[in-house]
């Protein structure tokens, strides 16, 4: 009896995980392959980065200042122009890409993570702890965490992209938490679940190869919500002037433009790269939330008509 | 008995609202204590940056600055100075802006600018979206209703200050039909007449717009979906069966529907809200507690920027502890504990 229960339970695991054929996933939703195709290629600016300013600048760092004449137009060697200190404005911008998605990414990570490890086993015990945490995680989301990170980063020292990614991390886990634990709720009182204690699978067990696989889609949805999230509130320490000085990011560009004064003088073309580029970045991975969500939320596939 | 059910919702309201301050205002202050790096040693350091003045580093002086911020003394001390002079002084202590003036002063300056703004662009975000939401749901086979979905979904997820960067770039600079900056026009001196009004009016334009714009199509996501969840409910078919016009069944089963969730909603979002505002505000240089921030934390004035961010979070629950007490008039289900 437990025998058969046990491979009955199998099956539905399986058929369960088979949601990882990747590139069928990616052809069944639209939004979702040019999400993704979009993050792709910022991605391999991001990755070939250094190789293409190695190239074009030889060698130099793209925010070393006086290397061209100042305020070229564009042309075939500066596709973008180059500034008021005479730097490649194109150069500049692809560095930026580079640490925005960079700063993104960290976020993400941390928060995902820090998500997972508040909400999860919380969640699925239930209980005092998690009532307690659930209560943190609501506060957490009250606080005008911007402006509580723009304080923090505004009186440290020596700042780097990791410092930045880890304060600005510091209260984005508190969304993905959230959306996480209410779907643990819902999934730990299904049948399989049921059936997987039945078979005498530890807690653990349930939680890393019952519960984990199902919520993978909420898992990466929260992670792109962070990495939007993260770029944004960079962007934004960057507008009122904070951030790690000399690393060049999105929002350093944009903060460099609009204080600069060129944008008045009709030097409309620098500010255009940046603030394209973030656009870009934020529509792929919203692309990517929403061609997740369709997939694997049946009723809103329902509603829109699929 | 319907009494004592409502003292008790009150109640209870009341004290989750106090409990939630005193957590949330906790958080700030470990948080801001326990990050590397000292307030007065880091103000020191940018006034010789800044001035080229080296403030005498005696331990007088630097004793002297640690009381003025309430930072002398254990992190347990300063947690208990603290919450004496937040929950039974309300004293921020004193700004460096605007020395020696406390900083609950200059906020409170600052804060009906932005609590205008702030509250006129959500509600009418709020209520277009209500609107629009309703009929893409509504319709939402028709072209109108697909246009609109679309058009939510790739425009919802854009940061407010990225459309006020675009629009200032737009509307400021490359066609000037809008003012770039300020409330008012710094010709005029404030006072009641119809120009002046009319003045702020104008210029509060393109900040709410690009709060509106955005936030307009995030409501009208969710509305859409709770509409449709109630489109497919039992009692919407027996509505029809009964023969009830179409207006009818809109305004009395479906409209009162969407409502509660929204409302909740609306209470719920304030908190991002008041994030975003913070950059649109500094964007357009309005006078509001954004910019008021932007220049705190530029000139490390520690009571200030910390005031304000408590006074955001006291204003996002309070605002939450209303919108709550109010929920049982809208709701009955609340309002009789079934």
């Amino acid at each position: 009896m437990v025998e058969s229960l046990r491979e009955l339970h199998n099956g539905t695991i399986i058929s369960k995980i088979r949601f990882i054929q990747i590139g069928k996933l990616l052809a069944s939703s639209k939004p979702l392959c040019v999400g993704v195709i979009i993050l792709f290629l910022f991605s391999v600016i991001a990755i070939f980065e250094p190789l293409i300013n190695g190239v074009r600048l030889g060698g130099l760092q793209s925010s070393a200042i006086g290397y061209f004449p100042r305020l070229q137009m564009p042309s075939l060697n500066h596709p973008l122009g180059t500034d008021h200190f005479g730097r490649d404005v194109f150069a500049m911008l692809i560095t930026g890409i580079k640490n925005s998605l960079i700063v993104g990414f960290l976020v993400g990570f941390v928060a995902i993570s820090v998500a997972l490890v508040v909400s999860l086993f919380a969640a699925y015990k239930g209980g005092a702890i998690d009532n307690l945490l659930n209560s943190f995680t609501n506060v957490i989301l009250i606080l005008p965490s911007w402006a509580i990170a723009a304080a923090a980063v505004a009186y440290i020292q020596r700042l780097d992209l990791t410092l930045v990614a880890l304060i600005i991390a510091s209260f984005a886990w508190a969304g993905p938490a959230r959306q996480i634990r209410s779907q643990v709720l819902s999934l730990k009182s299904r049948p399989y679940i049921d059936l997987a204690k039945m078979v005498g699978e530890r807690d653990s067990q349930i939680i890393f190869f019952e519960i984990l696989p199902n919520i993978l889609p909420y898992i990466i949805v929260g992670f792109s919500y962070a990495v939007i999230g993260g770029i944004l509130a960079e962007t934004g320490l960057r507008l009122i002037g904070l951030g790690a000085a000399e690393i060049m990011t999105l929002g350093l560009l944009v903060h460099i433009f609009m204080t600069s004064g060129l944008i008045i003088q009709g030097y409309y073309h620098f500010i255009i790269g940046p603030v394209i580029s973030l656009i870009l970045i934020f529509i792929s991975l919203n692309l990517i939330n929403i061609g997740l969500d369709e997939l694997f939320n049946p009723r809103l596939k329902k509603v829109t008509g699929e | 008995m319907q009494k004592r059910l409502v003292a008790k919702y009150v109640a209870k309201r009341i004290v989750v609202y106090v409990l939630t301050m005193f957590i949330a205002f906790s958080v700030v202050f470990f948080f801001l204590r326990l990050i590397p790096g000292d307030p007065v040693l880091r103000y020191i350091q940018q006034v010789y940056e800044r001035y080229a003045y080296r403030l005498p580093q005696t331990e007088e002086i630097i004793q002297e600055y640690r009381r003025t911020l309430g930072l002398d003394g254990d992190l347990f001390t300063q947690y208990i100075i603290y919450l004496r002079r937040v929950f039974l002084e309300f004293n921020l202590g004193p700004s460096f802006l605007d020395f020696p003036k406390p900083a609950q002063d200059l906020i409170l300056r600052h804060l009906p600018w932005s609590i205008g703004l702030l509250a006129f662009s959500t509600l009418l975000a709020w209520l277009i979206g209500l609107v629009l939401g309703t009929l893409a749901g509504w319709r939402r086979d028709s072209k109108m209703g697909m246009f609109l979905y679309i058009l939510s979904l790739s425009i919802s997820q854009v940061p407010y200050y990225l459309l006020a960067l675009v629009f200032v770039l737009v509307f400021a600079y490359l066609f000037p039909v809008f003012p770039a900056r300020f409330a008012y026009s710094p010709t005029l001196t404030p006072s009641l007449n119809l120009e002046f009004i009319s003045s702020i009016v104008y210029h509060a334009i393109l900040p709410s717009l690009s709060f509106i714009a955005v936030a307009t199509f995030g409501w009208l996501i969710s509305t859409r979906a709770i509409t449709i969840t109630i489109l497919g409910e039992d009692f919407l078919l027996f509505a029809q069966a009964k023969g009830l016009g179409r207006l009818r069944i809109l305004n009395r089963y479906v409209l009162r529907n969407i409502l509660l969730p929204q409302v909740t909603g609306l209470a719920m979002s304030l908190g991002f809200v008041v994030n975003g505002f913070f950059l649109i505000e500094w964007i357009f240089a309005y006078p509001g507690i954004g910019t008021l921030l932007g220049l705190a934390i530029g000139q490390l004035d520690y009571n200030t920027f910390q005031g304000i961010i408590l006074i955001s979070i006291f204003a996002v629950l309070t605002a939450n502890l209303v919108i709550e007490l109010l929920y049982p008039l809208v709701d009955p289900r609340v309002r009789t504990g079934g």
